[in-house]
């Protein structure tokens, strides 16, 4: 861990000195009052309420979204990605279609095709369920993050020597059973930093969901400049880029830490 | 089911295999009898592989029939139809092709409780068993990683072994192997033999075919060109294409 652990600490230390030091040029010697006006709003930034009483909004539905999305992401790009290893082609060219138009859209487009696809209410089962802005985030983030998860998949599946699969259906087994007992057990360390690294993205690109009005991290920010004056904007949005940094940076290095260990470990 | 004692095992008739436009098996026709060991031997590319890879349905074939036992092998289409086939036949393969992520013991257990649905307990009594016949006892709990070439080979016998099969084919089994390494795999096979299996081999090593075969057929460019006893077929060769390929080989 060590060279990551000096990455590590360089950055936890050094990108918080830098940004103090930004908000510095910003403000002169107004920094002080700036730092703990910043303070005084780090509940209603976190958690959407000025006292910590809800868990509503602001970063910690980022968080949220991002999970929510992960978890469907990752469904449907198994699903997907099976598709694409399917031996039947139709399902095969299918699948890579889907997969494909998915993978190459910009987040930000099937952000706002969820908005105006999906209706404010449906009817499931005969009743009424309405489609929230959050609902219409989490279905748009996961949409692009599952064609990538199925190409994840796919890649981590075909690197499982072919002798595997022969032996396997020569002692009995079939596909999905090979999938499930044989290729995915190894396969599955193979993905890990790749769906970490995708899910580090799925996490910064819940900063678009602001497009759905779900009340985010950046919405909550837009709100108190708005009431508070756009003197405080650079430090609301430095402050955001730090929220941000503090929960992905972690990750990076994990991932990065992960894929050394599995290069060099071979099982 | 009378008949099964007097007639063949297994019978390949007139088998036709094409990969696209290439041709591999041009009109194959073996049969192997209960409890007698056939050894395949040609050159590279011959079609060896190929021949053991349909007799368990690995890969489906173009025309003629397989019988094996009373399972008609061209008439089973899915993975599901095959799985009483392959209780019957088990392969071991040049390159061993355990399963890294799972222990020895695993390796052996693995498909008769999952495909087979049988008791966990007595699987392992039979794992052990056979562990201590390919001398392995001791390496339950390895990993495959952890063991030599030839140690993995043996546990691949024995993991074929755990199915319970009728008949093993045995792909080069000591291809891939250090010199040092390839007597004790040998030697396993050959109790095999003596223990009455069924067994199957394409191999190069013609010493040991000519030990422990009842039957040799010599395969070139996807036909049988040559069958018969070893001593006749080693001694006494008739086919020039034969003859050319024992000087090379011996
Ligand atoms: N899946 C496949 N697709 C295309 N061609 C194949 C496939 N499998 C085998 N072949 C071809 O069929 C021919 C016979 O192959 P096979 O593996 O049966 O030969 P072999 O006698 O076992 O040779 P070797 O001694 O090298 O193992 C070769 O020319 C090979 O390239
Ligand atoms: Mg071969």
């Amino acid at each position: 861990m060590n060279s990551e652990f000096r990455t590590f600490a360089l950055g936890i230390i050094g990108v918080p000195l830098c940004l103090i030091g930004l908000l510095a040029m910003i403000y002169g010697d107004r920094t002080g009052a700036t730092l703990a006006f910043i303070a005084d709003r780090t509940p209603m930034l976190l958690t959407g309420s000025p006292d910590f009483s809800s868990l509503q909004g602001g970063f910690i539905a980022n968080i949220g979204m991002s999970l929510a999305a992960m978890a469907i992401a990752g469904a449907l790009g198994i699903i997907l990605g099976i598709g694409l290893i399917a031996e039947f082609w139709p399902t095969r060219l299918l699948s890579g279609f889907v997969m494909n138009v998915l993978r190459n859209s910009p987040w930000l487009v099937v952000l706002y095709a969820m908005l105006y696809l999906l209706p404010f209410e449906m009817k499931i089962f005969g009743v009424w369920i309405t489609i929230s802005p959050v609902v219409k985030s989490i279905a748009g983030l996961s949409l692009p993050v599952a064609a990538n998860i199925a190409e994840i998949f796919r890649g981590g599946i075909e690197a499982i020597p072919t002798g595997q699969w022969e032996s396997a259906r020569s002692l009995g087994y079939r596909r999905l059973q090979i999938l499930r007992y044989i290729v995915l057990p190894q396969a599955l360390p193979l993905m890990i930093p790749n769906l970490m690294t995708i899910y580090a993205m799925l996490f910064i690109g819940t900063s678009l969901v602001v497009v759905t009005g779900a009340s985010d991290v950046l919405f909550v920010g837009r709100t108190i400049i708005e009431t508070a004056g756009s003197s405080t904007a650079s430090a609301i949005y430095i402050y955001i880029l730090f929220l941000f940094f503090l929960f992905a940076f972690p990750i990076a290095i994990l991932t990065r830490w992960l894929e050394r260990r599995i290069g060099t470990v071979s099982p | 089911m009378t008949l099964s004692g007097s007639r063949p095992l297994i019978e390949m008739r007139d088998v036709r295999k094409s990969f696209g436009t290439y041709e591999v098996l041009k009109g194959i026709s073996l049969s192997v009898n209960d409890g007698s060991v056939v050894c395949i031997i040609g050159p590279s590319g011959s079609g060896k592989s190929t021949v053991l890879r349909c007799i368990n349905g690995l890969i489906p074939i173009n025309s003629g029939t397989i019988r094996v036992g009373d399972f008609a092998v061209e008439t089973l289409k899915s993975d599901k139809a095959l799985i009483p086939l392959r209780h019957q036949v088990s392969m071991v393969f040049q390159q061993y092709n355990l399963f890294p992520h799972r222990t020895v013991m695993q390796n052996l257990t693995m498909a008769p409780i999952q495909v087979l649905g049988e008791d966990p307990r007595k699987v392992r009594d039979r794992a052990a068993a056979l562990l201590a016949k390919v001398r392995l006892t001791g390496k339950e709990n390895a990993y495959p990683g952890e063991l030599s070439g030839g140690q993995q080979q043996r546990v691949a016998i024995a993991r074929a072994l755990a199915m319970e099969p009728r008949v093993i084919l045995f792909d080069e089994v000591t291809a891939a192997l250090d010199p040092e390494m390839v007597s004790e795999v040998l030697g396993v096979v050959r109790d095999l033999a003596r223990d009455g299996m069924t067994c199957v081999l394409v191999t190069h090593e013609m010493r040991f075919a000519e030990e422990v075969a009842d039957e040799v057929f010599f395969t070139d460019r996807g036909v049988i060109v040559e069958h018969g006893p070893p001593a006749t077929l080693f001694k006494s060769p008739s086919d020039p294409r034969l003859k050319d390929f024992l000087d090379k080989v011996l």
